[in-house]
């Protein structure tokens, strides 16, 4: 009930303050970018606040728990790609003053057509990264009320598609500003309290020596709503519904429905796609299985160092600075603000390993932040911290799934068709419609796909934009040849190859460990060829390169020069 | 509705200075070797971490405060040094920007 009233809390305030911003939204240019005078601060905290989402305030904890420690790679990453992009692309991309990365793509290799294709690529990223942000509502809301999942995934789906219909972004920086700090407190406050509380970490073997994870003291009761298949990884006795039974070694049983007990210290049967790890196997970041593999884990690193700067959300915030300088300075502090964020997760990952072993059991590691605080502190204690952390976690998916509708709206209202209306009000009415439909597919997508991983399903929007927007900015801005016909060819091979690696790899199994680790995460692979693709291609190209002196000095040039 | 960027007009620039192109060119290749630099020292730094583990799995036996010195290696030092290295790349950036704008713009 706590939980349900601060999630009601949270969602009222984001629309509150949604509508009350729409009242200052007058023009096209506060309709897109807040008329461009945030301050570096103010942007910062709010580029932080659309950027953490379901994927990081549930999905590290998730991934580390069920995967091990391989997943502590992702905040790294995450948070690396802001250093990519204030290296190479957050000043000049600012001062050359296009509102999306279809106008760069259109004003900067002059053709319409690579802005169709670029809008295109726009849609198919923010689809992928919408999709997850879902499945952690749908997954929040059944946690906290046990409603079915499609419930949270609709609710959420159409809250934000309202919002931003009739918000806008004028609004949303702020909101997006006021996201960030009650995440980073949801997330932080529960972890040090319960750190605390519990006095330290608890039970060392489970998570470091050499045991699998057990049932507590007290045992372990699980209700399951449907049969679930699991394996058991040592034998064990056990109850269902009362109904003694005994599974062997690695035996494979399908449990349920009903209720499963496990006596205390029994070793914990764990869900399809899951595999039994010891403490020490489950706490090295890097070791030979295909998950955490070197070839894995640097694909995964160059995915979020690169793609970030192609995350379509993210990059339009950077024109809500003034100038250039002022992109760098907020991209400094959204490092900051990351860094700051970032340390918490890893803390609820490894306590579910050892408070919350029946997520292993039902497969839902990715709830484990959640599930975590009333487990490790029954009482109202417990409650109240359960309730903020679904709190913050409404606001990851809130703050992200509006970023990501604003882009979709303006890139369905504004990019796909060559003539905007002149007239405000229309191009508005368009907005508005463009940003109800565009939520269907990602909610079709959602309800699809609950049983992927949260991270990883934004990893693969990752692996999209770091194989297409990132050597589409990279080269658009340093390199005076590309051409048009080479950035499309680019654009095209990078999009293709991603998704062919995400969906092969979805479909086959038991290959070599390494090929495995490349399909999962095919940036490794994908980005080199595209980023060699748009060069070739552009040299080859024998039209006559556009004349680039114009856009090099407005991509280049300091601010302030006396014309 | 126009969607050509709007900084465009600074095209005067290359016209007014003579050596203006010229030395928009010699600023773009500085800050995009500065660019460069900073991401060898961060992509060393961040970069080895992943093969020093790998090479190194004894290092998961040190555990200060009861934690493997891993994981401690990879959630705690590279957020700060990925703040220092942003706040000297800015620092650096800006300094030849200013410098660029003492060469093109006259003292009046």
């Amino acid at each position: 009930m706590i939980a349900l009233a601060a999630i009601a809390a949270v969602t009222s305030a984001t629309v509150g303050l949604g509508l009350y911003g729409v009242r200052l939204a007058r023009t096209t240019s506060d309709l897109f970018v807040a008329s461009r005078a945030v301050t570096p601060w103010w942007n910062a905290a709010a580029i932080s606040g659309e950027y953490l989402s379901a994927a990081s305030f549930l999905g590290i904890a998730g991934l580390q728990m069920k995967l091990g420690a391989a997943a502590l790679w992702l905040p790294l990453g995450f948070t690396g790609g802001y250093v990519a992009l204030l290296l190479f692309v957050a000043a000049p991309l600012r001062r050359f003053g296009a509102y999306t990365i279809s106008d760069f793509a259109e004003a900067r290799l002059g053709s319409p057509r690579l802005r169709l294709l670029a809008a295109s690529v726009v849609l198919l990223i923010a689809g992928f990264y919408l999709v997850p942000q879902l499945k952690g509502a749908g997954l929040t809301l059944g946690q906290v009320t046990g409603a079915p999942y499609w419930v949270g995934v609709i609710a959420v789906g159409m809250i934000v598609a309202g919002n931003v219909a009739s918000g806008g972004m004028r609004g949303i920086t702020y909101v997006q500003a006021f996201q960030y700090w009650t995440k980073t407190f949801a997330i932080a406050l529960p972890a040090c309290l319960l750190l605390i509380h519990l006095g330290g970490l608890p039970e060392r073997a489970a998570m470091f020596g050499a045991e699998l994870p057990q049932a507590g003291a007290q045992g372990l009761t699980v209700e399951l709503d449907a049969a679930e298949p699991v394996t058991f990884p040592a034998e064990t006795d056990y109850a269902v519904d009362g109904e003694p039974a005994h599974a062997e070694s690695g035996e494979e049983v399908v449990l349920g429905p009903g209720t499963v007990t496990l006596p205390p210290g029994a070793v914990v049967p764990v869900a399809e796609g899951t595999t039994a790890q010891t403490g020490d196997e489950w706490s090295r970041p890097v070791s030979d299985s295909p998950r955490s593999s070197p070839v894995f884990v640097y694909s995964l690193l160059l995915a979020t160092f690169l793609g970030t700067m192609g995350l379509p959300h993210i990059l339009v915030r950077f024109y809500t600075s003034p100038d250039g300088p002022a992109a760098r300075r907020t991209t400094v502090r959204v490092l900051g603000l990351l860094a700051l964020f970032y340390g918490f997760p890893a803390i609820y990952g490894a306590l579910g390993r050892v408070l919350v072993p029946e997520l292993y059991l039902t497969g839902d590691t990715d709830s484990v932040v959640l599930a975590l605080p009333e487990a490790a502190w029954p009482g109202l204690g417990g409650e109240l911290l359960g309730a903020l952390v679904a709190a913050g976690a409404f606001a990851a998916f809130l703050s992200t799934a509006s970023g990501l509708m604003v882009t979709v709206a303006g890139t369905v209202s504004h990019d796909l068709r060559r003539r905007s209306p002149r007239d405000f009000g229309a191009r508005r009415r368009r907005f508005r419609f463009a940003a109800l439909a565009g939520v269907l597919p990602p909610i079709v997508l959602a309800l699809v796909a609950r049983g992927l991983d949260i991270s990883v399903l934004v990893g693969w929007a990752f692996a999209l934009a770091a194989s297409t927007f990132c050597p589409l900015l990279l080269l658009g801005i340093w390199w005076e040849r590309l051409t048009a016909r080479g950035a499309a060819a680019g654009l095209m091979t990078g999009a293709v190859l991603a998704s062919a690696g995400i969906f092969t790899g979805l479909a086959v199994e038991g290959t070599h460990p390494t090929v495995e680790a490349v399909l999962a995460q095919p940036a490794v692979l994908s980005v080199p060829v595209a980023f060699l693709v748009m060069v070739a291609v552009s040299l080859g190209d024998r039209r006559a390169a556009r004349k680039a002196d114009p856009h090099l000095l407005a991509l280049h040039a300091p601010e302030g020069l006396a014309g | 509705m126009s969607r050509l960027p709007t900084r465009l007009p600074h095209e005067e620039l290359a016209q007014t200075t003579a050596h203006g192109g010229l030395y928009l060119r010699r600023l773009i290749r500085s800050q995009l070797m500065l660019s460069v630099l900073t991401l060898i020292a961060f992509g060393g730094l961040v970069g080895s971490l992943p093969l020093a583990l790998y090479l190194v799995p004894s290092l998961h036996d040190v555990r200060p405060l009861g934690v493997p010195l891993p994981l401690w290696l990879i959630t705690v030092p590279p957020f700060p040094l990925l703040v220092a290295i942003g706040w000297l790349f800015t620092r650096r950036a800006t300094a030849l920007e200013d410098s660029f704008r003492e060469l093109v713009e006259p003292p009046s």
